[in-house]
């Protein structure tokens, strides 16, 4: 069931690829993906390509999919780890979302991160309290790592 | 033996007169409590304080699954009659409005339909997400006769496999009556009739039964699960109240109401920050609050071996007491000082240092005395194993029968009563702040008469038994003065 229902997003993904995103299997293994993500222009992130990386678990879609960043990026809700802290991929997961949602979701996360959710406590403190400092450091951040 | 027996026996009397120094109107000279020796077993009639008189008067039965599940059943019946609606949307109210009928059937008959969106058993428009005569399944991508899609009230679709697949995964993660319909930022609760008609493994649908059957007690507010490992007995009670329940099957006794070990007279969110607080801090507390005292007047090195808090310097022979280090014949006297905590009078004006530093100081305070008594408790079990042992050397030596030493495990089993409340009048007193003064006095009262009843059970064959019995009292009306003015009713 799942290898079916991947091959399907995979070719809805060609068809139709989200703003900004791509995503694809890394070698022959369906349930292996890499993703990558532009940072959007209205964010300290842009010009910056992230990767991302895609564990499809066996019972996909009934259980979430695995995402994580493989490059560094300074953002309260996504840690040193590169694990990312999103409702969608743990307890608001459900079997009609796809991978193409969840980029998307991903993708205004940059653009709107959720210091009150924090992952990262420290970045959101400095996001809630001096904003420049935020985008300064994410856009080193982002020209150190992801350019 | 014997000189040990002559020291101990000069030591009670001593502790014996202070103990009649705190209060005189219970005081006996020594001749009278000889005669009371003979007829005051039964005037004490401590086990069993009416109705109105205890603070802790609780009414409660146990029942076994089976009862429980008739009981519920009953109430979703009556509803099912009442609004016209089918059992499990009747028995998925109950459980989402914790049992509330009357709140249920006026929110109902108001507006049913709103009601049941608000509850999440509908949605405010009927989905329709089929196209054509073949369509495809959005969770599984394949397509199948129209014929093989199934939904819930909100009118989402999807083949048959996947909605046993996603209850199979859910039930595995222990989820059953929160589980929602598959669509996207879908609230919609699927209904127990849905899940039994499309799950089709034997195994999870007993597994569902068991898991939804606890969600329904867990919500019941007149019905708690005895918290007791293995236990499957459930209480009832008439009311949701922070009352003492004591499991018949397992013994165990707990709060009725957050199902932790009793706490009176705390009430149960003060009693979970301060056990959270007690984790948190812990090591420190441990690592400041050591096993060992020195001796105030000798200093020999101390290892508390019992319960009392009254100890006897086994070297220089100095009694004093194992928590403020006092001298303990200022404990007898009318004001018992050393459970009551002083703050700094200055402290808003120190720095935020000395601030932090006298916040430490007073949390230590209280967790000093919580957990003394704790342990006091702890060695307090020995003590009683001692009696019922001594019991039975007695019984056989001929030394009076079996039920007229009884009146000593009475006593211990009262020591522990009275200690346990003891133990947890000082969370409360952590984060009292009115009638502070009242309750720190009771609380001193209640402390001087725990630790002069457990100076006397402890060494109970010397200690005249009209006086213990007259000890005990004392210490039961001290308990039960302070739940009366304390405890949340």
């Amino acid at each position: 069931m799942a290898q079916k229902r991947i091959k399907k997003e995979l070719q809805d993904l060609g068809k139709d690829p989200p703003t900004n995103c791509s995503a694809g299997p890394v070698g022959d293994d369906l349930f292996q993906w890499q993703a990558t993500i532009l940072g959007p222009n209205d964010s300290p992130y842009a010009q910056g390509v992230f990767f991302l990386t895609i564990n499809f678990p066996t019972d996909y879609p009934f259980k979430p999919p695995k995402v994580a960043f493989t490059t560094r990026i300074y953002h309260p809700n996504i840690n040193s780890n590169g694990s990312i802290c999103l409702d969608i991929l743990r307890s608001q997961w459900s079997p009609a979302l796809t991978i193409s949602k969840v980029l998307l979701s991903i993708c205004s996360l940059l653009t709107d991160p959720n210091p009150d959710d924090p992952l990262v406590p420290e970045i959101a403190r400095i996001y809630k309290t001096d904003r420049e400092k935020y985008n300064k450091m994410a856009r080193e951040w982002t020209q150190k790592y992801a350019q | 033996m014997s000189a040990d027996m002559n020291r101990q026996m000069s030591h009670q009397s001593e502790a014996s007169s202070m103990g009649s120094d705190c209060d005189s109107s219970e005081d006996l000279d020594e001749d009278t409590e000889k005669f009371y020796y003979i007829d005051t077993t039964d005037d004490l009639d401590l086990d069993c304080p009416s109705k109105t008189d205890d603070p802790e008067y609780f009414e409660y039965e146990p029942l076994q699954l089976i009862d429980a599940e008739r009981m519920m059943n009953e109430e979703i019946e009556a509803l099912c009659m009442k609004l016209k609606v089918n059992p499990s949307t009747a028995k998925m109210l109950l459980l989402r409005h914790n049992w509330k009928k009357e709140e249920i059937i006026d929110n109902y008959q108001r507006d049913p339909s709103g009601f049941l969106v608000d509850t999440h058993l509908a949605s405010r428009r009927k989905h329709d997400n089929l196209v054509g005569q073949r369509p495809v399944c959005s969770v599984c991508c394949s397509e199948y006769a129209r014929d093989r899609f199934v939904g819930v009230a909100c009118g989402h679709m999807f083949c048959r496999d996947c909605w046993d697949m996603h209850f199979q995964t859910q039930i595995r993660d222990g989820v059953t009556t929160g589980i929602e319909c598959m669509a996207k930022e879908c609230p919609v609760l699927v209904t127990e009739d849905f899940v039994y008609k499309v799950l089709s493994d034997s195994k999870l649908r007993d597994k569902y039964s068991k898991f939804s059957f606890n969600d329904l007690i867990k919500s019941h507010p007149k019905l708690r699960f005895c918290p007791g490992a293995d236990c499957s007995v459930i209480i009832k009670a008439k009311e949701l109240k922070a009352k003492k329940v004591e499991c018949h099957s397992c013994k165990i006794t707990f709060c009725f109401k957050c199902g932790l070990s009793y706490h009176a007279p705390t009430e149960c969110d003060v009693i979970k920050r301060w056990l959270t607080k007690c984790e948190d801090d812990s090591e420190t507390a441990n690592y400041i609050s050591a096993h060992t005292k020195d001796c105030p007047k000798c200093h020999v090195c101390i290892e508390k071996n019992g319960g009392c808090n009254h100890m006897q310097c086994p070297e220089c022979k100095y009694d004093f007491c194992w928590m403020c280090l006092g001298d303990w014949k200022s404990h007898g006297s009318e004001y018992y000082e050393c459970s009551r905590y002083k703050e700094n009078p200055n402290i808003a004006n120190e720095s935020v240092h000395v601030q932090a530093r006298e916040a430490l100081k007073k949390y230590l305070f209280y967790y000093e005395r919580w957990e003394n008594h704790a342990k006091s408790l702890q060695l307090e079990e020995t003590t009683t194993s001692k009696i019922t042992a001594r019991i039975q050397e007695k019984v056989m030596n001929n030394q009076g029968t079996w039920i007229d030493w009884q009146y000593l495990l009475k006593a211990a089993a009262l020591l522990k009563k009275c200690r346990y409340t003891l133990q947890y009048t000082y969370p409360y007193a952590y984060y009292l702040d009115n009638r502070k003064d009242l309750f720190e006095y009771q609380q001193a009262q209640l402390e001087a008469e725990v630790e002069n009843l457990s100076w006397k059970v402890e060494r109970a064959e010397i200690t005249d038994r009209g006086e213990l019995e007259n000890q005990m009292d004392v210490a039961e009306k001290r308990r039960l003065t302070l739940l009366k003015d304390f405890l949340e009713v």
